[in-house]
């Protein structure tokens, strides 16, 4: 949907409705859509968790230290590969 | 044809969907066959209906500027369906073709754009071509145009309509006889 949605043709939602109904493919079409979009807006917006996480209240900056630039999980984001000594 | 059927009107007006129905015809977009669509997942329709309504028609942003901005970025998702659609508000107030097909084309060196609009309409074209180019100094430009609630109100507006546009884009609907 985000990266090709010209793949996403006819044949690719009779594959679909093998297992999912009409009403499924609707809710997960618009849930992607809804995504993609608020996302990438998000992503320009340069924000980050306001929780470390080991529950931390913690300033954008810090948390930028912790998070690091790549996307990872909140609950394992110091461990993942963020800067460690942020973390502490 | 379409790959998923949307509900019948007489199926709608029973679900309830008589007031967004009636609001899609007034504005026209989007029309009635989104909320058909959509109605298929009813807490959707309305949830939807309602984000895509008001980041459009409503807010503080100049209507007929989203209304430019929100068919390019329909073109640029290859969505057939809502680039054919047109806001009724946006020609009621004087919005052309002309200055539609300006607005999805080299828009920078356009003298009927202001410097604003020119932003506005860069910020949806990079959004989603180049989002790292949106970046603080991006921003920055921005607040020389707009108030930070409607640099929000524009984001939040291309986010939206961007999206439905990617997911209707997939459908293969009918469009109407407006442009595209």
């Amino acid at each position: 949907m985000g990266t090709a949605p010209e793949t996403i043709d006819e044949a690719f939602y009779e594959d679909l409705a093998r297992h999912y109904s009409v009403e499924e493919i609707v809710e997960l079409g618009a849930f992607i859509g809804f995504n993609v979009g608020f996302h990438v807006f998000f992503g320009t917006l340069d924000f980050y968790p306001m929780f470390t996480p080991d529950g931390r209240l913690v300033s954008q900056e810090e948390s930028r230290r912790v998070y690091g630039d790549k996307p990872i999980s909140q609950v394992s984001g110091a461990a993942a590969g963020a800067d460690p000594e942020a973390a502490e | 044809m379409a790959v998923v059927e949307p509900l019948s009107r007489d199926d709608a007006d029973r679900a309830g969907f008589g007031p967004m129905l009636a609001e899609a015809e007034a504005l026209g977009v989007p029309d009635d066959l989104f909320v058909r669509i959509m109605g298929h997942v009813p807490g959707y329709a309305e949830a939807l209906h309602d984000a895509l309504h008001r980041s459009h028609a409503l807010g503080d942003v100049d209507h007929s500027l989203k209304e430019i901005i929100r068919i390019r970025l329909a073109r640029q998702a290859g969505d057939r369906y809502f680039a054919a659609l047109r806001s009724r508000a946006a020609a009621d107030s004087g919005l052309d073709e002309a200055t539609i097909e300006a607005g999805s084309g080299d828009f920078e060196a356009d003298p009927r754009f202001s410097d604003a609009e020119k932003w506005a309409l860069r910020y949806a074209s990079l959004m989603f071509t180049a989002p790292q180019s949106v970046d603080k100094a991006f921003y920055d430009q921005g607040k020389t145009h707009y108030t930070e609630a409607q640099i929000m109100e524009l984001g939040s507006f291309i986010a939206f309509h961007y999206g439905m546009q990617l997911f209707m884009g997939t459908l293969n609907l009918p469009t109407g006889d407006q442009g595209s």
